[in-house]
Parts: structure tokens; sequence; C-alpha cells
């Protein structure tokens, strides 16, 4: 109930904001007031509080407590992709004037058919990205209000639609830099507490994992979907109906609705195809999901660091700085903040192998930040120290959802149709109505996995255009038409692929769970070669010393 | 048909486009002819095919040139060569040389449709031109109304207040350099605001005070660019038909957001309002003559940069106040703030 009530005074809150909170000036000085840009640092937590989305918040916790030390080298990746920014793209994107990247190509090219195909590709990122955002949403809003998934997905829709209609996005910065905050605070506040008043033996545990994770309490295990799990050693566990059932070592299949409470003290059962929580590869700092660490690792790494800069609705945020020098300042800005952020989400991951092994084996581990606090600290302060992270998770879905929905939108009636003011709102509502749709089927998906799938085909087809638009006069337009083309169809195919259809394993299977080490290349190869054999546009040599020059 | 309409697009951009060479070869096709040439009154400019003698062409040409009609030769091999003039608004433009045993008939009729094309060509550019200077023709009609407006607030404060004269005069001078500036088109919101908040100063003056205003601007608009003298214009009109006739105080608020790729200005007042079909016929540049400058300038403006679909909306009824909404997308190819 407390985290009912705490995530609808985030909404109310952000909803004021966004209205509200443009700045206003009542005598004619305060013109000037608000004519004047907003501050670099507002600027950067407003940056950063549009990018850390639910899957930084809930997914990064998830994945480290399920696979591993190694995916913290998403919140590495997350971090450096503002590296890359800054290096490459924030400067010469704010000189040309372009908003997006469909203006940035149509900028530099100066085809509309171009702008079209951009927006067809905003289009599949955006809704890849916004998925899992709807996801974590679900999952959050079903655990605090015990409703099924699909109403917390449904109702994570409505609110995020239903506050940009009622202009809850007008003053974006104040409104992402509010949502900023809430995440950081709501997030670090419980993770500080949870961690000053854990058991030395709970805190030297989480530090320096065991072998083979035990329950620390007798824990009934509710199995909402049909997991595959085997166990080390025979365990006796007891039934709803109060019967003892004894389960051999090896091989079991718990179907949907089985309820087993494991003793205290119990080897956790490790489902199929996981490591064994802090064992040797659980602890090696690489990812590990397909056997071969060093290339997932490189894989994932290139696919967010470059994402990042493709990603629509980060680009569009450096406009608003008034010179290439603050664009620059307010992109380290990002890095500090994004950076002091992702200590919490480690924290979440390393304390939940303690206390909630048993998400695992749910394939619930998503919900480990906010399922934590409760377990950790029983009575009403944990209760409010979830409610706290649930509001912070709701933030991060509402600041996230509600930027990509806009860009989704804006790329729907702006670069695909002639736009107008009633087709962005009918934009902003079916993008609303296809990511709830497509969220439904997704609720035993990690909200990460789905987000670097974003970040691979944003890494594969707008970084390639932004980098050789700006840094390459030999561009041509079928070049970058190729590109895009080559980039979409193999980063999103091979994702997919391995997802929806069964893989055989080894070095195929890893090639297509992790495809940007290869798709990246392809793509930048393509835009490269097709060029070379096309001739540049006349103002090309202009439209990129314009890029350029201060 | 369709090689004839490829012609058309190949010198969209008149003789000396990128894309001459093209049409020379679909010329050639088109006459089934061992060659041609396209020359303009320097000598040829594209040529495709068999090269006539250069020595031959450039005589060829200079009859063409001279008498301003078809000129016929005979090569040594026997073949012949036909060269036709190409004319542009009736004054010769350059020649078409077909070699080989052309028909003549065909080659005057292939030199008509290429100088209905360079005409279509020029139209084009002239056009454009003309669209340029209808812009700044715009933008320099509105400013005689508001000089003359301060001029006469600042000369009545000259005696009363002379600090406050001195100061807005100062004021002035920096509207003049923002109106007068010859940098380019465009200005950024936040530029354009600062000059609206000269102009208000001025206004208030004249008011003796009994203005308000609110002003509410979402930070990440403030860089897009925007046609010079939007806002200020229908703030102009605001006060000039709404506030002015109005008793008591008046309200003006100015607002502007984000709304995805769309950039929205707000200007609202709580003054005398009109009558909605005064407000059609006002866009519609035919209103009465003491009011047809300011809004339908700054539509017009609007329409011609940015398409038509993004002109001017007037929300009013009489006594209802006034609000106009300005629709913009944050960014348009070729509308950069200098």
């Amino acid at each position: 109930m407390i985290s009912v009530l705490a995530i609808g005074l985030v909404v109310v809150t952000s909803l004021v904001i966004g209205v509200y909170g443009v700045r206003a000036a009542r005598s004619t000085s305060d013109f000037l007031v608000a004519s004047r840009r907003v501050s670099p640092t507002w600027n950067a937590m407003a940056i950063a509080g549009e990018y850390l989305s639910a899957a930084s918040v809930l997914g990064l916790a998830g994945l480290v407590l399920k696979n591993g030390l190694g995916t913290m080298w998403y919140a590495v990746g997350f971090a450096a992709g503002y590296v890359a920014v800054v290096a490459l793209v924030a400067g010469p994107m704010r000189r040309s004037g372009a908003f997006t990247v469909p203006d940035f190509a149509e900028y530099r090219l100066g085809a509309p058919r171009l702008r079209k195909l951009c927006g067809c590709v905003v289009l599949v990122i955006m809704l890849l990205y916004l998925v899992p955002q709807f996801k974590g949403a679900g999952v959050v809003l079903a655990l605090v209000s015990g409703t099924p998934y699909w109403v917390g997905v449904l109702l994570a829709g409505l609110v995020v639609s239903g506050s940009i209609a009622a202009g809850g996005m007008r003053s974006a910065t104040y409104v992402q830099a509010f949502h900023y905050v809430v995440k950081l605070v709501f997030l670090a506040v419980p993770a500080i507490y949870l961690v000053v008043h854990s058991s030395p033996h709970t805190r030297s545990e989480a530090l320096t994992p065991e072998r083979g994770t035990h329950f620390p309490e007798a824990t009934p295990v509710e199995f909402t979907v049909g997991t595959r799990f085997s166990l080390d050693e025979p365990v006796t566990v007891t039934v709803p109906d109060g019967g003892e059932v004894e389960l051999a070592a090896g091989e079991h299949i718990a179907d949907a609705g089985t309820e087993y409470v494991f003793p205290e003290g119990a080897t956790i059962p490790r489902p199929e195809g996981l490591p064994e929580l802090g064992g040797e590869r659980w602890s090696t700092p690489l990812l590990d999901v397909g056997g071969y660490p060093l290339f997932e690792t490189w894989s994932a790494l290139l696919a967010i660091t470059l994402g990042c800069m493709g990603l629509p609705h980060v680009i569009m945020r450096f406009h608003t700085s008034p010179t290439a020098r603050t664009a620059r300042r307010v992109a380290v800005g990002v890095i500090a903040l994004l950076g002091m952020f992702y200590l919490f989400p480690a924290v979440y991951g390393l304390l939940g192998r303690v206390l909630t092994p048993h998400l695992v084996l749910l394939q619930g581990t998503d919900t480990v930040a906010v399922v934590l606090p409760e377990q950790a600290v029983p009575g009403t302060v944990g209760a409010v120290l979830a409610a706290l992270v649930a509001a912070g998770a709701f933030g991060a879905f509402l600041s996230t959802s509600s930027g990509l929905l806009l860009a989704l939108a804006g790329g729907l009636s702006h670069d695909l149709f002639q736009g107008s003011v009633p087709r962005l709102r009918l934009a902003v509502a079916v993008g609303a109505c296809v990511a709830v749709l497509l969220a439904l089927p997704a609720q035993m998906t990690d909200i990460n996995v789905l987000v670097v799938w974003a970040f691979t085909v944003a890494a594969s087809t707008f970084s390639p255009l932004l980098v050789l638009g700006i840094w390459w006069r030999r561009l041509t337009l079928p070049g970058a038409a190729s590109g895009l083309v080559v980039g979409t169809v193999t980063a999103t195919g091979a994702v997919g692929w391995s997802m929806l259809l069964p893989t055989a394993g080894g070095w195929t299977s890893v090639l297509l769970a992790q495809p940007a080490a290869w798709t990246i290349p392809l793509a930048f190869a393509t835009m490269m070669l097709v060029s070379r054999l096309t001739r540049p546009p006349d103002w090309a040599e202009h439209a990129v010393l314009r890029l350029h020059s201060p | 048909m369709r090689q004839v309409h490829s012609l058309g697009i190949d010198l969209q951009d008149g003789l000396h486009g990128r894309k001459v060479p093209s049409a020379a070869r679909r010329l050639r096709r088109l006459l089934a002819v061992d060659g041609v040439v396209l020359a303009d009154l320097d000598g040829p400019v594209a040529v495709d095919g068999r090269q006539p003698d250069p020595q031959e062409s450039e005589g060829l040409l200079a009859q063409v040139f001279e008498y301003g009609s078809n000129a016929r030769a005979r090569l040594a091999d026997g073949t012949s060569v036909c060269a036709v003039p190409l004319t542009v608004d009736d004054e010769l433009a350059g020649a078409l040389v077909a070699s080989g045993d052309p028909v003549e008939a065909d080659v005057e009729a292939a030199a008509a449709l290429v100088s209905d094309c360079l005409d279509h060509a020029a139209l084009r550019r002239a056009r454009a031109r003309i669209a340029a200077a209808d812009l700044r023709t715009l933008r320099a009609q509105i400013s005689p109304h508001f000089m003359h407006n301060a001029l006469a607030v600042i000369a009545a404060l000259v005696r009363t207040d002379p600090d406050r004269a001195r100061h807005l005069l100062s004021d002035f001078a920096d509207y003049l350099r923002y109106g007068f500036s010859e940098k380019g088109d465009y200005a950024t919101l936040s530029e354009e605001l600062e000059a609206t908040q000269t102009y208000l100063e001025l206004q208030r003056a004249r008011f003796h005070d009994r203005l308000d205003i609110t002003v509410r601007m979402a930070p990440e608009v403030l860089p897009v660019a925007i046609p010079f003298l939007v806002v200020q214009p229908i703030v102009e009109n605001a006060i000039r038909h709404g506030l002015e006739r109005k008793e008591g105080r008046g309200h003006i608020s100015v607002s502007g957001f984000g709304e995805g790729p769309l950039c929205v200005i707000e200007i609202e007042d709580d003054g005398v309002g009109m009558h909605p079909d005064l407000a059609r016929s006002l866009l519609a540049g035919t209103g009465p003559e003491s009011r047809s400058v300011g809004l339908a300038n700054v539509d017009q403006r609007l329409r011609a940069v940015y398409g038509p679909e993004y002109g001017l909306v007037i929300e009013t009824a009489l006594g209802e106040g006034t609000k106009v909404t300005v629709r913009v997308p944050r960014f348009t190819r070729g509308v950069v703030a200098q």
C-alpha cells in the first residue's frame, strides 16, 4: 500500500513539474531570465534522468544476482557510451542544428527518403527499448499491488500516455532532472540502509561469495512459470498441504503453480543454463552466458558504448546547450552522475545473492531491488524502503518511456508522415499500445537483454551514420542507406533469432545473441564501400565544414 | 515519354547543371544520331557520342549565333551536321548540334523541347528569388509601425522621466540592431524573446504600467531557430488590438514548450478579443486595412519557411481575449540561426 502511494506521489509530482514547472516570469526583466539557457548541471541531470531506465534501476541488479559479477560491464558500457558521445558527436551534432538523427541525415545528405528510412530505424530501436521499460513497470506494479502482470503493464501504459497527453513533458528538462534525483535518492537511501543494517556475516558473505548458496531461512518458493532446475544434493521440501516431498539430486521440472517450502540451510537449486550462484563462473568478472566470456564482454561493451550515441532520445538533448564547449561539459557531467548512480545496482545484486537467492529459481531476478528490502528488514521500515525503491523504479520507467514515446511519436508523425499535432498525439497512443502489446508476452525476458538489443541496433545503424557523417566527407546517400538497411536487418535479425528460435549452442548462438562485434563493423564497411562506389553530394564539403568550424 | 520527362529533370538547373551530360545522352538516343553537342553562347558544355571536328563545330555555332537560325554542314566523311539555336525567353541562349545525318525537323523539335526546359529552369530560379525577396519585404514591413510607436513613447517621457527615457532609448537601440541585423533570416527563440522584452518595456511605459506580463519558457526550446520577428508582432497585435481598448489592467502571457519534434509558442491576452470571422479574414490578408499587417505577415512567412501546415492558429471570441499559437518544427533544413 505504501508503495502504491509512493508511486502515485512520484507520478503526480512529475506531472505538476511537467505542466507548471517551466520557468515563469512576471515582469519584463524576468524575460531575460526566462530567455537564458539552462545551466549545464541541470542539463546533465536531465540527460542522466532520461537515460537511467528500468534497465539500470531494476535490470542490472537482477542480472548481477542471476548471471554474476561480469554483468557489471553493462554499467560500464552505459556510462562509457557518453565518452563516445562527447568525443565523437556532441559538439558537431549541436552545430548542425539537427534535433534528431533523421534531421541530421537530412542535413548531411539532403534526401527526404533517407529521412523516412531513418524514421523506420527509430521506430525499431524505440520499440525494442520501450518494451523492457513497460515490462519493468509491469513487474513492479504487479509486485506492489498484487495484481497480475498484465494489469501492471496496462496501467503503466495508461499512466505514461496520459501524462504526456496532459502536458507532462512540456518542461522536459526539469521533469527529467527531478527524475534523476528521485532515482538516485530512492535507490541510494535503501541501499545504504541495507548495507549499514545487515549483519557483518551477510556483508562478508556478499563480498566473498562461497560456492553454492544456501537458503538463509525456510523459504516458500512458488513457481509462476515452469522451471527446470538441478539439485546437487537431495533435499526434503514441504508442500502446501503439509506433506513432505523428497527431491533427489539431479534434474527436476517444476510445473507452473508448484509451491515448495525449502528448509533453512538447503542448497539453492540451480535453474538450467545458469551459473552456480557464487561459483567460479559467477564470480569471474566477465560476461559469460554462452561460454565465450571474452568475446561476449567485448561485443556487449561495443554495442552499449556505440549504441548510446545512436539512441534517438539521447542525441536530441545536446541541442539545448548554447555552445559546443558546454555540450561537452554537459556530457562529462552526465558521466559523473551515471557513475555515481551505478554504485547502487551492484549493492542490490550482491546483497540479493545472499538474502533473496530464490528469485533466480522464479525467473524473477528483475524484481530483486524491490523484494530485497522487505526480506532484509522485516516490518514497517522494510515496507517503506521497498516503497522507495518501487517509486524510484517507476520514476525510471516514467522518465525514460516518456522520452522514448515522444521520440517515437515524433518519428512516426514527423519523419514518416507529414506531421500535425493531432497526429502526434495519436502517434503517442499508438506507440504506447504497441509497446504494451509487445510487453505482455515478455514477462520472462530479462530487461537488460531487450535493452542491449536496442543498443545493438542503434550501434549498428545510427552510430556509423553519425560517425561517418560527421568525420568522413565521402559519405553518400546510397552508402548511408545501404549501411542502415544492413545494420538494421542483421542486428535485429540476429538477436531476434537467438531469442525466438532454438539455436545449436556454441559459437553460432553466441554470435547471434551478442552480434554487435560483427554487425557494427559490417554496417561501417557497407557504408564506406557503397560510398566509395558513388559520388558524394556537392555540398558535402560545406556541410562537414559547418559541423567542425567553431 | 519517360525519356522526355527525364530530360526535363536533367535540365532543371539550366545548361550549367550537374546532369547536362546525361541530358545530352538522352537527346542523342531520342534523335537516334551519332553525336549530340549542347552549347551555350561560350561554346560546347556537353558532348555525347561522336564529337565533330572542333573547327567545324565552332564554325557552325558561330553561324547559328550570328544569324539565329539553323545551320547545316557536310563533313569530310559524307555525313551531315545540323545545328539549331536554343532560345530562352526569346533570347538566344545556346545551340543544339546533332551529327550523323539527322532529320532537321527532328532536331528543331528537340531544340524546342530543350528551350522549354531551360525556360522552366530560369522560371524556377526566378521564383526562388522572388520568394526570398518577399520574405525580406515582409520583414521590413513590420518595423515602421513599431518604430513610430516607440519614438512617440520615448518623446512623451523625455520631459517627465528622462532617466527612463534614456533607458528605453538604449533598449530601442538594441532592438533596432536586432531587427535590422543583416546576418540572416533566422534567430534563436531566446534572441527573439529578448527583442520582445524590449518591445514590452516600451509598451509598458505607454500603458503607464497597467500591463501584466507572464512568460513561461521550457528551456529546451530556447535554442530553436525561428524566422526573425515572429513573436514580437503577435505580442504587438495583442497589445494594439486586444489590450489597448480594454478598460483597466491587461494581462499578456507568452509561453513556449516542446511537443515532440515541434516547438510551440503561445501568446495569450485577456483583451477585448475579436469575432472569429475577423480573425479568419486577418489571416487571409483580406481584413481591414489598418490591421492587415501584423498577423497575416507572420502567418505568410511561417508558411513560406515551413510549409502550408505550419501557419498561425488564432483562438478568439468577442470579449474573450485572444490566443495565438505558433507551431514550428525544431529543425528544418536551411533554417539556422546565425
